[in-house]
Order: structure tokens, then sequence, then C-alpha cells
């Protein structure tokens, strides 16, 4: 019984092992690729340890890669998409909010409807929506631009976070919400001071979610935007798919690593709460 | 001076009837209880005298004026919910100015009510601590301390005790009370549990399907019930309900009344009243202590126990009249064993009638 009860641990583990190893491996060979000479590239196998260690690859992708014609790297690609998340993330959650927040506690005639309408667009392919979002772009001035891209990003945004804070403000008790009436708040008092600060969780989730999903955006970079507004998902693909002599492993392995970062960086912050909000709306507060 | 009128309010929902024309009126002071099973309409009717929902029609007046169209905050009312309804963000201290802060009170007023609030609840050792780090019991003072802060003309308390436990509840019960008769401010408490508004109330209204059944206070609604509902939903273990048909004999009008043990002619006080109904049904209405042991040599009805329960204080006896399970609560002393026979007899004084049909009191 204890042997056996051994042996399925030791099966368990090794499971787990190779998973982990499994999806760690693309993870370890761009490191270790990344900070390998090209001599070394080409000489070496593809998962050995690097022999020596030298960042040229890294200054390189940042600063002085081609993509395309241009040959300044990643940088200007990084500020963009960082110009556009930030303020994107933050409307998007804020309008979000607020949605969920009327749609739950403020509920008004048709108010079902309309979240239904909004949830709609939780499904739309963006695929579909190019042509008319570049038509309604250009009347609006904002075709080619960063503005332009955050506000793309905000109206699919609105979707989502919608979503998700309407059904996290459900499981207040509207009780709550008759108590700050009774104490005289209104609409907004009660928004900032009762519903806001019993968020923290699902902010976090929103955050990281909408985060993820526009730093990570393509489609919509690569379409809305053009030359000096383009976000770094779409450099990326530039520099890699701009064709040299030699095909610079390190430096696409770089770069590659470069414009996930900020991604993982923010999730590895704030991860934890990412766990803990999907599933706060089931604990009692 | 009146302290709340309500006034023909009703409120439909589409084609549901929530409340059916309702009218209370309780002066100032009063503590005014409003029971009923769920479903009947009480919280509906305290969300309306808290300007939460609007009627559809009729007339709320709190004090001297009529307050359909006040804003809730401007209706000088407080309100305790089943929930407590505490904000969780905020320490105890922060819960109870948060009202004060919105009204715009002076800091240091603000300092003074909750130092009185809080000493007065002895919540005082608790003011920076959060909802969530508080006991069931605990929360529940807090909520009436945001409650009392406001010193309102109304206090509204929706089903304040049902969350905590039964030895909690008895005591928060008798604060309760005892906090009525300090502040001597007009309290609306609505209710599923008959025994604290029996505890409790000055006035209540028994209420069912959107109808005030009947609004008395706790003795007429005990003593005299306005019909069979009434009747059965106050008072633990229930009202006996006995049918039974209208006799006379001797010259007296009385009920006829059928034990294992015999049969026996009950005289009704007052029964000529009941002349023309001779012969017809009526249910016989008997709280379970007004059947008593009937002394040696006096007339009774032999009754067999089924079944006894003892609470203490007393033993409620199982037995059957006229095919009917029947209740007596008598002295564990006298109380008889399963199988054994009792001689019993009612209280005729304290016995009522219903009329079968519209189940309204007859006496």
């Amino acid at each position: 019984m204890h042997d056996q009860n051994k042996l399925w641990r030791i099966a368990l583990y090794g499971v787990l092992l190779y998973a982990a190893v499994y999806y760690l491996l693309p993870l370890y060979v761009m490191v270790t690729t990344s900070v390998k000479s090209m001599d070394e590239i080409r000489a070496g196998n593809l998962i050995a340890l690097p022999m020596s260690i030298t960042f040229d690859a890294w200054t390189k992708a940042w600063a002085t890669a081609c993509t395309g014609v241009d040959c300044n790297g990643l940088s200007g690609y990084f500020w963009n998409s960082v110009k556009m998340v930030i303020p994107a993330v933050l409307i998007s959650t804020s309008l979000g909010a607020l949605n969920g927040y009327v749609l739950s506690k403020w509920r008004f005639k048709g108010s079902e409807l309309t979240f239904a309408l909004i949830l709609f667009g939780v499904f739309i392919p963006f695929q579909v929506v190019l042509l008319p979002m570049a038509q309604t772009l250009g009347w609006f001035g904002l075709a080619r631009s960063v503005a332009g891209l955050i506000f793309v990003h905000v109206v699919f945004g609105i979707a989502s976070t919608t979503l998700f804070f309407r059904n996290y403000y459900v499981g207040i008790p509207d009780e709550l919400i008759k108590a700050a009436r009774l104490d005289g708040a209104g609409f907004w008092r009660i928004f900032f001071k009762v519903v806001l600060p019993m968020s923290t969780p699902i902010v976090m989730v929103v955050l990281i979610w909408q985060f993820t999903q526009i730093w990570n955006d393509f489609l919509f970079g690569v379409v809305f935007s053009s030359g000096d507004s383009q976000p770094i998902t779409v450099g990326l693909n530039n520099l890699a798919n701009t064709s040299t002599s030699v095909k610079e492993y390190n430096v696409d392995m770089a770069a590659a690593i470069i414009a996930a970062l900020p991604t993982i960086v923010v999730y590895v912050l704030a991860g934890k709460y990412f766990v803990r909000g999907l599933t706060a709306g089931a604990v009692k507060g | 001076m009146g302290a709340l009128a309500i006034k023909n309010v009703t409120k439909r929902f589409g084609d549901t009837h929530i409340l059916k024309g309702i009218d209370i009126h309780i002066d100032a002071g009063q503590f005014l209880i409003l029971v009923g099973p769920s479903g009947c309409g009480k919280s509906t009717l305290m969300n309306i005298i808290a300007g939460l929902e609007a009627p559809t029609s009729g007339e709320v007046q709190i004090g001297e004026r009529v307050v359909n169209d006040v804003a809730p905050k401007d209706r000088d009312i407080a309100m305790v919910f089943q929930s407590y309804a505490l904000y969780p963000t905020m320490n105890v201290r922060q819960n109870i100015a948060f009202g004060m802060e919105t009204r715009g009170v002076p800091r240091k007023e603000q300092e003074e009510t909750i130092t009185r609030v809080s000493k007065m609840l002895q919540i005082d050792h608790l003011l920076d601590r959060k909802p969530g780090q508080l006991s069931g019991g605990q929360r529940q003072r807090v909520a009436m301390g945001r409650a009392l802060a406001r010193n309102p003309t109304l206090f509204l308390f929706d089903e304040p005790l049902s969350n905590l436990d039964a030895k909690l509840r008895v005591e928060m019960r008798t604060e309760i009370k005892q906090l009525h008769h300090r502040l001597k401010t007009t309290i609306v408490y609505v209710t599923h549990d008959q025994i604290e508004a029996m505890t409790l109330g000055d006035r209540i209204a028994v209420m069912k399907d959107g109808v005030i059944q009947q609004f008395g206070s706790p003795e007429e609604i005990y003593e005299r019930p306005a019909n069979l509902f009434v009747a059965g939903f106050i008072g633990s273990p229930s009202m006996n309900f006995i049918d039974c048909h209208l006799a006379e004999q001797g010259g007296d009008v009385g009920i006829s009344l059928q034990s294992e043990g015999g049969v026996r002619f009950v005289p009704l006080l007052d029964g000529r009243r009941f002349a023309d109904r001779l012969g017809q049904k009526v249910i016989l209405g008997v709280r379970p202590e007004q059947i008593e042991v009937a002394e040696e040599g006096e007339p009774a009805l032999e009754c067999k126990v089924h079944l006894t329960e003892p609470t203490g204080p007393d033993t409620m006896i199982f037995t059957q009249i006229n095919g009917k399970e029947v209740i007596a609560r008598v002295h564990p002393r006298a109380a008889g064993r399963p199988g054994d026979s009792m001689r019993l007899k009612l209280d005729v004084r304290k016995v009522v009638l219903f009329d079968p049909q519209t189940e309204a009191r007859l006496n």
C-alpha cells in the first residue's frame, strides 16, 4: 500500500516535471539564444548553454535593428505601445466599471437588453469590423494615429470590461446601495466611496486582461496605424520579416522577449489578484 | 401627533398586486410591527415608507408631511437592514460617520455623535475594526449605531434579527425594546417571526397577500384575532381549530365536543347571539393554554393522551377532539402519559368562533 502510494507520487511528479519542461523549453531557448553570438548559434546546438554571454543582440533589437527601411530597432514601437496601452486600458476599465455599476445597481427599463447588446461585442470577430472602423476613424480624423488605436481598443474593450464588472457587482448586495442612499449618498458618491473600494480584485483582473489584450494585439495595430504610430507587435513582425543577408536569430529572440516582457511583468506583479479576482464573486464580502 | 400615516397604498408590478390598499396610522413613539409570511408584501411596504420604491397609488405621510415625492435621504428616517449592509471597506467609525459626512455635519459634531452612539451600544472598543472582523451580534449593533447617529423621526428595521442565532436573537430583541423605551422614537419593524411581533410591538399589522388582515395591539391580535389566518399565525403552538356544529341544549346555545373518551355539550358565553346559526358548522378556535385540566367533580371531557412534549415550564398534550388533533398546554405535574386518559375543559370565556366560509371571527 505504502509503496504503491510512493509509486504514484513519482509518476505524478514525473508528469508535472515533463509538463513544466515542455512549456519552459521555448522560453529557455529564447533567452539563451538571445545572449549568444551569431557564431555560437551557427556552431552550437539549440539547447546548449551559451559559452559567453553578450547583450549585443538586445541592444541591437532595441536600438539599431532594421524594421523595413528604418534601422532604429524596436524602441520607437515600444513607446508607441506604451502610449497606446496605458490610456486605452485606463479608459476602457473606467468605462467598464461605470457600465457594470449602472447595469447591476441602477437598472432601468431596457437595461438588460443594453447589457445583452454590449455582450454581443465580446463575440464579434475583429475582422468583421476592420473596414467600417477604418471609415469611422477617417471621419474622426484619427486614422493612422496612436489616438485612433486607443479609440479602437477602448471601443472593443468596453464589451469585456463591462461584462467583468457587471458580473462582479451583481454579487454586491443591493441593500448596501439602499443603505448608502438612505445615508444621503448619490450616484457618484456611492460609486466612489462604497462600490469602487470593494472592487480591487475585479479591477486587477480587468487591468491585466485589458493590458494583455491590447499590448498583444497585432491585427488592429497593423491595419489602423502606420509609420511612427505602429505598436510593438507590428514592429516585431517587421523586424523579423526584414530580410538581410543573414537571419539574426539572437536579435529576433531578444526582440520577441522585449515585446513580451511587459505582459509578463504585469502578470508577475498582479497575478495573485488575477486568480483571486476571478473567484472573488463566490466569496461573501 | 401622528408619526406615520399610510393611506390606501397599493403597489403593482405588471399584473401582480403586491399591496392592495394598505391603511396604517400610528402615533409618535409607537412601535409598529409589520408581520406576515414571506411574500405578504411587508418588505415592499417598508421600502415604500423608506422611499426606496414608489407606491403605485396612495399616500405616505411621515410626521405632518406627505413624502411621496421626497427622496429617501430627505425623509428623516434611518434603516437597519437584514444583512446589516455595513460598508465592508470602511471601519466601524467610518460606517457610522458616512451618513453624517454626506450631509455635511461638522467634524466635531460627528465625533460627539460617534462617541455617544458607540457608548450607548457598547461598540466603542470596535470603532477601528472592519465589519469583516466583527461577529454577527456586533455587526447588528453597528448597523443600529449607524441608524442612531442619524437621530431620525422614524426608524425602520427590516428583519434585523433573522441572521442571528437563537440565543443572540432573544438578547438583541430585548435590547431593541430597551432602546425604544429609552429613545421613544417611532419604529417600524418588519418581521416574519410572530414572537418578535408580540414581544416588541405596540401596534401590529398582520399581513397576508398584500392585505392587512388585522391591525391592533398585541393583546387584541392574540385574544381577538380577526380571522382564521391571524389566529393561526400568531401564537406558538398554534391555536387549535375544531370543526363543530352549533346546537341548543337546555336553553343554552353551545357546541358539542367528542373525544375518544366521550361526548360533551359545552355552552357558549353569550350563546344566544348565535341562535340564528343553530345547526350550522362553525370552527372553534381555542389556544393550547385555554384547554385546562378539570378539577375533581367538575364537568369535563375525557381525552386520551396521544403524545406529550415537555418544554420545561409546560407540557404539551396531544389529543383528539372532533376528529382533529388538539394540543393542550398544561402544568407538567398535571400532564398524563401517552395512553392515559385526562379530564380536560375549555376556558369558554376566551374561545373564539370562526365562520368556515368567510373565515372571519363570529364572536
